[in-house]
């Protein structure tokens, strides 16, 4: 593989009082660029934890974590969003800006924001909110902000995308919409993981690993 | 059959389910606090300013004026002690003072006194009085002395009765010895002691006839021998220390006084004249007075603090709503209405808000104590500060549990993208303004500063006037300001990322903007009233004395001498005359009386005082206009009140050709209500005591009086009368109008407070999609360095705006205001505008500092943020 990244053994621990719980129990896993990868699992089966630590926010106890190609060797918390972009389960829409410029902020943080204004309407219309632009997150519908959500993600054609149940609070339509951008940022050659209960996106994956009590196997549950 | 509400666990175990969320629980604690410090300060700095009032008043007499004293002109001997028995009776213990003139403090001065023929069987030219009093004879200044008992005289009296030490005189006919000679206090600085006592010994008021020489008899037994057979004064005092006074103390110490001269004369069987205190009561009065004075101003300002401090409680039950926003939810979707939730905030917030109304109760009486007029204060003041902190309690808790319920059932119900309510775009502001307006129409008709028993008086509608037009206009610009912010907007999209992320957060939350700069723009303006105006005020009375004065002091003298060189050291000679000039008046001209000062420009110039505002050139350059040349012949002058030109100058009946070369609005040494010419005394022409100028020598000084009497001295002349600032103004007149501006100074930082913790609030409130936004900003590439300048740019900015519509706001009310505080109208100048530049400035460091600060604190908490968790959570 020239892309991707790579985890091999992943441990994640936390303490809840005297209790500690283990919410990684020695991950392997590797997704290629141009891979799109389906994480399915139960609640509370350590999905999120190993995205967590994937995009960096946090650290792993154990077990090592690589990314490969051009982002070989950098750790995960110092990728910029072209190079990892992600979708948080809790979307992480900036509350004060605009629909729109929520899209375009890493465009404006980066200095392209006249490069990417026309990707940025383009990828709202193509996620159907571009009627919503100029409204802020809280005047929008949950499913609308997620859509933004992986909008933002898609804007600079990172290399990485993480993605926390991106098509939770989608109607099957809007759900397959999402599901056809993730995947032709897969073919234009980002390495995707899809943590999800849609087995309309196992489908459409090109594997699945499934997570089960901090263990990942290969294949659909 | 379902329970109530009440019985189930989220009311049941309410007061211990808010500590759940510890961070409400401390804003209504402390907005609780601040709430009632408001409410209980009122009361409480009456009381306070009563007691200064009264104790500044007793501090600038003799002691004795704050003592209760009872007796009168008796006759028995041992009426002195049926006096004294009349305090016993009231549990207190008194000092016995015998005399047989009128002692001060009654209305009637000395007169009488004893035939004394001494020891050669002489007759003095002098008659005596007698007075025995506890310690007199360790309070003056010994001559000569022997033991024994006796009378004592003063040294001047002894030489010319020549009565010597040891000697047997008669007294009214009685036999006496002298048992010692002491020093004439007249002669001497007897001290406080012997204050109230001036009247025995010296002769203040020019009267023809001096006083008595005074004899000091050694004990009450030697007194009565020499009284018998006439009346004689007996006068029980007791002591009490005026620095701690209360008014309900002086009034409970003036009913006993009363009390206790009822009984004396019960004792005594009737006095020809009651000889009480009536300076206590009176100065009770007066303090009372001043109080009233400020009860107009003062609640008006405590009102508007207090409404204030609401809106800040109110919004602490607004954050618990948020803190507690997930439980409030749940209820809430399970049908339970707002009353119900407001039921239950108020249960989780009872005892907080219940700690910290006592809490604010203590900071208002250690403020008070701390920074109030006086420490001292009356019972009834504490009593009622403790029940003003309760209603602070109540209406505060009610406000905030209001506040939550309603908000927490909003909050659940409000659907997504739905617009504002209409209340929240009423205009509401505009009857503030309208209210201001109806304010300063009344005020129109009525004076801004009256004197009521020669105590100047704030008229509460110049108090409440500034507040609700500051109020009015300050919400009024901050929704029109704010509704620029999507203007705004548009702007910073063009702007670096903190710009930008600044100018959104502020468009996204307007109403919080709003809020935010409505808090800092009110304390601004109303400390920038009120400093002004305090300012001004002090500056004007400075000047009016100044003015009076002529300089910082002046001797007079009504004796010629020739100016001798020490003159020029200590500050200027002026001489003073009356004088007529010619004034166009109606078209006509007519002749008016003026003074004429005969100046030395040069020493003139440096000595007088002067402020820039009495004229557009400064006192040098009017002071060298008088060494210019002639004009046609006419020696320049300069004055005030005239116009430039020939004045048709009189100095008494000496004609002067005289012309106006330059004028001023007001000089130094304008005492009265008419023209003042400045003439250089070396070109005036010599003014005979023909001439009936009414010519009075100044020596006008900016050091001590010391060197300026002997200059006068020294040079042959004899002192006439000392200028000294007391003598023009009596500041306790005044301290109504400075305690008025100071507490609404206090209001103003009081505001400032209110300010910080609601921006703390706003800060909190709004915390959560703060962070959640900057971890995520932080992914997309936001650096540190950045959000914080972002936080700096939507603070600060704020802050400024703040500043900036505070100080407009301020000096508006100011240029509206302050020319109608002139307390004094005889007196020029006319009211003068100061600009407290420390003040302003101070102001300016702390608005931006606090802005600085809680820009760092919103940093740190976002920083502190663990952006998995964060990002983790429900959105």
């Amino acid at each position: 593989m020239t892309g991707g990244f790579a985890g091999t053994g992943l441990v994640k621990r936390f303490t809840r009082g005297a209790e500690t719980v283990t919410a990684l129990a020695g991950v392997d896993l590797a997704v290629g660029a141009g891979e799109l990868v389906a994480l399915v699992g139960p609640s509370g089966s350590g999905k999120s934890t190993l995205l967590a630590l994937l995009c960096g926010w946090e650290t792993p106890d154990g077990g090592t974590l690589t990314y490969r190609g051009a982002l070989a060797d950098r750790r995960p918390d110092t990728l910029g969003w072209p190079e990892l972009a992600l979708v948080p389960q809790a979307l992480g829409l900036v509350p004060d800006l605009s629909l729109a410029d929520n899209v375009l902020l890493p465009a404006r943080l980066r200095g392209t924001l006249a490069a990417e204004a026309d990707r940025a309407r383009a990828l709202l219309a193509d996620v159907g909110v571009d009627h919503l632009a100029d409204r802020y997150p809280h005047q929008a519908s949950l499913g609308e902000q997620q859509r933004v959500a992986v909008a933002r993600a898609l804007l600079l054609r990172p290399a990485v995308l993480l993605a926390d149940e991106p098509t939770a609070h989608q109607d099957r339509g809007h759900a397959d919409g999402l599901l056809d951008a993730v995947t032709a940022a897969a073919r234009d050659g980002a390495a995707v993981l899809l943590a999800t209960h849609d087995e309309v996106a196992w489908a459409r994956a090109d594997r699945v690993l499934s997570m089960r009590d901090g263990l990942l196997t290969e294949g659909a549950p | 059959m379902s329970r109530p509400l009440w019985r189930l666990a989220p009311w049941r175990r309410a007061p211990l389910l808010g500590l759940r969320a510890p961070a409400a629980v401390l804003a209504v604690l402390v907005t609780s606090a601040v709430l009632a410090c408001a409410v209980a300060s009122a009361p409480l700095f009456l009381s306070s300013a009563r007691s200064a009032a009264l104790q500044a008043q007793l501090s600038s007499q003799c002691a004795e004026a704050g003592w209760v004293q009872t007796g009168g002109w008796v006759s028995a001997p041992d009426a002195d002690r049926a006096v004294q028995q009349a305090w016993q009776d009231e549990g207190r213990a008194s000092d016995l003072v015998l005399s047989t003139t009128v002692l001060t403090g009654t209305e009637k001065g000395p007169e009488g006194g004893l035939g004394v023929v001494s020891a050669a069987g002489a007759e003095a030219a002098e008659r005596l009085s007698l007075t025995y009093r506890p310690d007199a004879l360790a309070h003056v200044r010994v001559v000569d002395q022997r033991p024994g008992d006796g009378i004592w005289v003063p040294d001047a009296f002894a030489r010319g009765a020549g009565i010597a030490l040891g000697d047997r005189i008669t007294v009214g006919g009685v036999p006496v010895d002298v048992v010692g000679v002491y020093r004439d206090l007249w002669s001497t600085d007897p001290g406080a002691y012997w204050c109230d006592y001036r009247l025995l010994y010296a002769n203040d008021v020019s009267a023809n006839r001096a006083p008595p020489a005074w004899g000091l008899v050694t004990d009450p037994a030697t007194f009565h021998r020499l009284a018998a057979g006439g009346d004689y004064s007996a006068v029980a005092q007791v002591e009490v220390p005026a620095d701690t006074l209360t008014a309900a103390r002086a009034r409970d110490l003036v009913a006993a006084q009363d009390r206790a001269q009822a009984r004396a004369e019960t004792l005594v069987g009737g006095t020809r004249y009651a000889q009480t205190n009536p300076r206590l009561a009176d100065a009770v009065d007066r303090a009372q007075l001043v109080r009233n004075g400020l009860r107009g101003p003062v609640v008006p300002v405590a009102v508007a603090g207090g409404l204030l401090a609401l809106v800040l409680v109110a919004s602490a039950g607004s954050f618990w709503a948020d803190r507690r926003a997930t439980e409030v939810r749940l209820l809430a979707a399970r049908g339970v209405g707002p009353g119900p939730l407001a039921g239950k905030a108020a249960l989780e917030l009872g005892l907080p808000a219940l700690a910290g109304a006592a809490l604010g109760w203590a900071a208002s009486r250690l403020l008070i104590g701390v920074l109030g007029p006086a420490d001292d204060l009356d019972p009834s003041a504490t009593t009622a500060a403790v029940w003003s902190a309760g209603a602070a309690f109540v209406v505060g808790l009610a406000a905030a549990a209001a506040v939550a319920g309603l908000r927490a059932r909003g909050t659940a119900e409000k659907p997504v993208g739905a617009a504002g309510r209409w209340p929240g775009k009423v205009p509401w502001e505009l009857a503030l303004l309208v209210a201001a307006v109806w304010c300063w129409a009344l005020l129109q008709s009525r004076d801004a500063v009256v004197s009521v028993g020669n105590v100047a008086q704030v008229n509460g509608l110049l108090v409440a006037f500034p507040l609700l037009a500051v109020a009015g206009a300050a919400v009024l610009l901050a929704r029109l300001l704010t509704a620029l912010l999507p203007r705004l907007r548009r702007w910073a999209g063009r702007r670096s990322p903190a710009v930008f992320l600044a100018v959104n957060r502020l468009a996204a939350a307007r109403l919080a903007a709003a809020t935010l700069l409505v808090a800092v723009t009110l304390p601004v303006a109303v400390l920038g009233y009120t400093a002004t105006l305090t300012a001004s005020s002090q500056r004007t009375l400075d000047a009016k004395v100044g003015v009076q004065v002529g300089a910082a002091r002046a001797v007079t003298s009504v004796t010629r001498f020739e100016p001798p060189a020490a003159i020029d050291r200590v500050g200027t000679l002026v001489v003073r005359y009356n004088g007529s000039v010619t004034v166009p008046a109606d078209g006509s001209p007519t002749e008016q009386d003026a003074q004429v000062l005969a100046v030395d420009p040069a020493s003139f110039a440096r000595t007088a005082f002067w402020d820039d505002s009495f004229a557009d050139r400064s006192l040098a350059d009017l002071a060298a206009a008088l060494e210019g040349p002639a004009v046609d012949g006419r020696i320049p002058v300069v004055a005030t009140r005239l116009p430039p030109g020939d004045p048709d100058l009189h100095v008494g009946r000496l004609a002067v050709d005289a012309q106006v070369v330059a004028t001023a609005r007001v000089l130094p040494g304008q005492r009265l209500d008419q023209p003042l010419v400045l003439v250089a005394a070396d070109r005036l022409p010599e003014v005979p005591r023909t001439a009936i100028a009414g010519r009075v020598a100044e020596v006008w000084t900016d050091g001590p009086l010391g060197p300026a009497v002997d200059a006068v001295t020294a040079a042959g002349g004899r002192v006439t009368q000392v200028l000294d600032p007391a003598l023009v103004q009596s500041t306790a007149n005044f301290l109504g109008i400075t305690w008025t501006f100071g507490y609404l100074s206090a209001l103003a930082v009081f505001v400032g407070v209110i300010a910080v913790g609601g921006l703390l609030l706003y800060l909190e409130a709004r915390s959560r999609t703060r962070v959640s936004g900057y971890v995520m900003a932080r992914r997309l590439g936001l650096s540190r360095a950045a959000h914080l300048r972002s936080l700096v740019v939507e603070l600060a900015g704020v802050a400024t705006a703040g500043l900036l519509v505070g100080a407009v706001l301020a000096a508006g009310a100011v240029a509206l205001v302050y020319r109608r505080l002139d307390v004094d109208l005889l007196r020029p100048p006319t009211e003068l505008l100061a600009v407290p530049e420390r003040a302003v400035l101070l102001t300016v460091a702390v608005t931006l500092l606090v802005a600085g600060l809680a820009a760092l604190y919103a940093q740190r908490a976002a920083d502190r943020a663990d952006p998995a968790t964060v990002l983790r959570e429900d959105a």
